[in-house]
């Protein structure tokens, strides 16, 4: 107990999700030789990469009181671009920026249509959803682009002194994004939004600009996900990404962001989105059917947002 | 900050046991019997749920262990790529797959190479061309001709309207090898005869909801519709609840592709002319059957031929 007291007091939730991916683990590893091994430990954190890039932007937009339901379709349409820039030959950084850009500007949009249109988030980025799958159709004509270098591919499929590339990728960009929600004005105003946006204003928070923001910071996490996405099937699909957003929200729950705004830590979404990423690799190495898989994942969202309710009623 | 510290040495160290414990067990770990998986494209498809019956009664019957799994959404081609890794990861002896992606999945066939697993290809081919060049082979390939379906669909439909008269088409997933092939003999087929129209043709994703509304749409647009073709029964179903809406059942010549139980009941009603018949049940089970014997290192030729046929009222 003592222990636990040492630490301060806004990890302490992140510290539960951890003994719960950690139960998680122990459980698997009691189950199956096959789990516990440092290729599968690396197999899994390549899988959760995408997922864990995506809640990102998404733990932004939750902690700053709004949703984000169009990542999986932004996803979708920087994926098509980035791989049509590639084709007319644009150089791969070239092709990644303009994917990343094109990711940013969709969120822009989110952005501008919440601060200044004043629509409720869940409905502009619902608007977003729609809008951006049809562009990424359009401009494939529905058909996936696919076909590309084996250094564009490196990006998904390759290793550094023995890590994923895209687990560098990962961590960089958790680390990055933990120092903007923890010492920047960006997260600071995302917490003082979702805290309580009209003290917010009333404080001089500049509320519309940051909320463009951070839907941008949404968007453009989108994008950097498709470009590992493509690079990983070598294609890049207007199809790709459907329901995407709820793998990602669920990351960002499990990890202890509040859906009321105000709370969350980018420590608790990667633990939430290792803890989906385990999950779904230990019930497909044990073999179990794909329709209890469903439902046990489904499970384990409710009882870890149960547990955080359960924790928080306790403390006051 | 010193408990976070001690509690994330604590952690350490005992993962590392629990890794080294594990190398123990797994060097002590014999599997009893050969281990097949079967990855699926999804199991919200009566096809694969046949396939599936299938795989199972040729496990039983050469005692094998069979491991099926399937993505949640037949679009999800990662999802079927992080199947394939973890059953790599579980060191299965044999992986039959049917692709969601002709292109997407090489990646996953490659890693199963590089495991010394093999790899057998049902229902849906998977792009050689990509495949080769990616360093990767298959062991063998069993399905249906679906070019050949596709012809045998339009033949029917040109016989029934006498050579003269208004079709529609329900495409599936654009750029599924399956759909692609299937439309491919339909259009061959359908050339020769100059007075058959196509009025119109759409995807509707291979589901049953959207080949409601699709169809909806086309009637909507066209009300002189003498003959449907849907690239699979699910959407011819969806079709058929369409032309009942709009009191036109009889009217319009329904063929599908699959002759599901659905079809195949709606079919002897009168309400669907005919469907395409895959075998997937044979599939399922040549499936196995051959990649036990690809196990038990007996030559496999590299294309087995399932049978294709027109199911009619007639022939029921």
């Amino acid at each position: 107990m003592q222990l636990i007291e040492r630490i301060p007091v806004y990890y302490r939730r992140q510290l539960g999700t951890l003994l719960g991916l950690l139960g998680l683990i122990l459980i698997f590893w009691i189950m199956t030789p096959y789990f516990l091994t440092p290729s599968n430990l690396l197999n899994i954190a390549r899988q959760t990469s995408i997922n864990a890039i995506i809640a990102i932007g998404l733990t932004f937009v939750i902690i700053a009181g709004g949703i984000d339901l169009s990542v999986g379709s932004m996803l979708a349409f920087a994926g098509v671009v980035t791989a049509g820039a590639l084709n007319l030959g644009i150089p791969i950084l070239g092709s990644m920026i303009i994917g990343i850009s094109v990711g940013f500007l969709c969120g822009a949009v989110n952005g501008v249509l919440i601060a200044w249109g004043h629509l409720p988030p869940f409905i502009a980025t619902l608007g977003m959803m729609s809008i951006a799958r049809g562009a990424a159709l359009l401009f494939t004509g529905g058909r996936p682009i696919s076909g590309f270098s084996v250094s564009f591919r490196f990006l998904a499929e390759g290793d550094f002194l023995s890590l994923p590339i895209p687990v560098y990728i990962m961590i960089g960009l958790y680390v990055v994004g933990h120092f903007v929600l923890t010492r920047t004005k960006i997260g600071r105003y995302a917490y003082a939004i979702g805290g309580n946006e009209e003290a917010a204003v009333l404080s001089g928070v500049p509320v519309k600009i940051y909320k463009l923001i951070i839907y941008g910071i949404s968007g453009a996490l989108s994008g950097i996900a498709a470009i590992l996405l493509t690079a990983r099937l070598n294609s890049a699909q207007p199809i790709a990404g459907i329901m995407y957003e709820l793998d990602a929200i669920a990351a960002a729950v499990i990890g202890g962001t509040s859906l009321m705004g105000g709370e969350g830590l980018l420590i608790g979404t990667l633990i939430g989105a290792l803890i989906m990423g385990v999950l779904r690799n230990g019930l497909n190495i044990l073999g179990i059917s794909s329709f209890i898989q469903q439902t046990i994942i489904g499970t384990v969202i409710i009882l870890a947002v149960l547990i955080d309710m359960f924790l928080k009623r306790r403390k006051k | 900050m010193i408990g976070f510290k001690r509690i994330t040495l604590f952690v350490l160290i005992l993962f590392l046991i629990m890794l080294n414990v594990n190398c123990q067990r797994r060097r002590s770990v014999t599997e009893d019997r050969e281990t097949v998986a079967f990855v699926m494209k999804t199991l919200n498809n009566p096809f694969f749920i046949d396939m599936q019956r299938g795989a199972e009664k040729a496990a039983d019957s050469l005692r094998v262990k069979l491991i099926v799994q399937a993505a949640e959404r037949e679009v999800d081609v990662e999802k079927q790529l992080q199947i394939i890794e973890n059953l790599i990861q579980r060191r299965v002896s044999a992986i039959c797959v049917t692709p969601s992606g002709s292109r997407e999945l090489i990646a996953g066939v490659v890693k199963a190479n590089l495991a010394k697993i093999p790899v057998l290809i049902v229902d849906t081919r998977i792009d050689v061309e990509t495949l080769t060049e990616s360093g990767g082979h298959f062991a063998t390939f069993i399905g249906s001709d679906n070019v050949d379906g596709g012809r045998i669909a339009a033949k029917y439909i040109v016989e029934r309207l006498n050579g003269n008269g208004n079709v529609a088409v329900l495409e599936g997933i654009p750029g599924h090898e399956t759909g692609d092939a299937r439309l491919k003999g339909f259009w061959e087929a359908i050339n020769e005869n100059p007075r058959i129209r196509v009025v119109a043709s759409q995807t509707a994703n291979w589901e049953r909801d959207q080949g409601y509304n699709v169809f909806q749409n086309m009637l909507q647009a066209n009300p002189q519709i003498d003959a449907l073709f849907a690239c699979n029964d699910m959407m011819a179903l969806g079709a058929m609840e369409a032309i009942a809406a709009a009191g036109k059942t009889g009217d319009i010549l329904v063929v599908g592709f699959d002759a599901v139980s659905d079809a195949r009941k709606a079919i002897e009603r009168g309400q669907m002319a005919a469907s395409v018949a895959q075998h997937p049940y044979e599939m399922g089970f040549v499936a196995v059957k051959k990649a036990v014997e690809i196990i038990r290192e007996k030559k496999v030729p590299k294309e087995i031929p399932i049978t294709i046929e027109l199911i009619t009222r007639e022939k029921m």
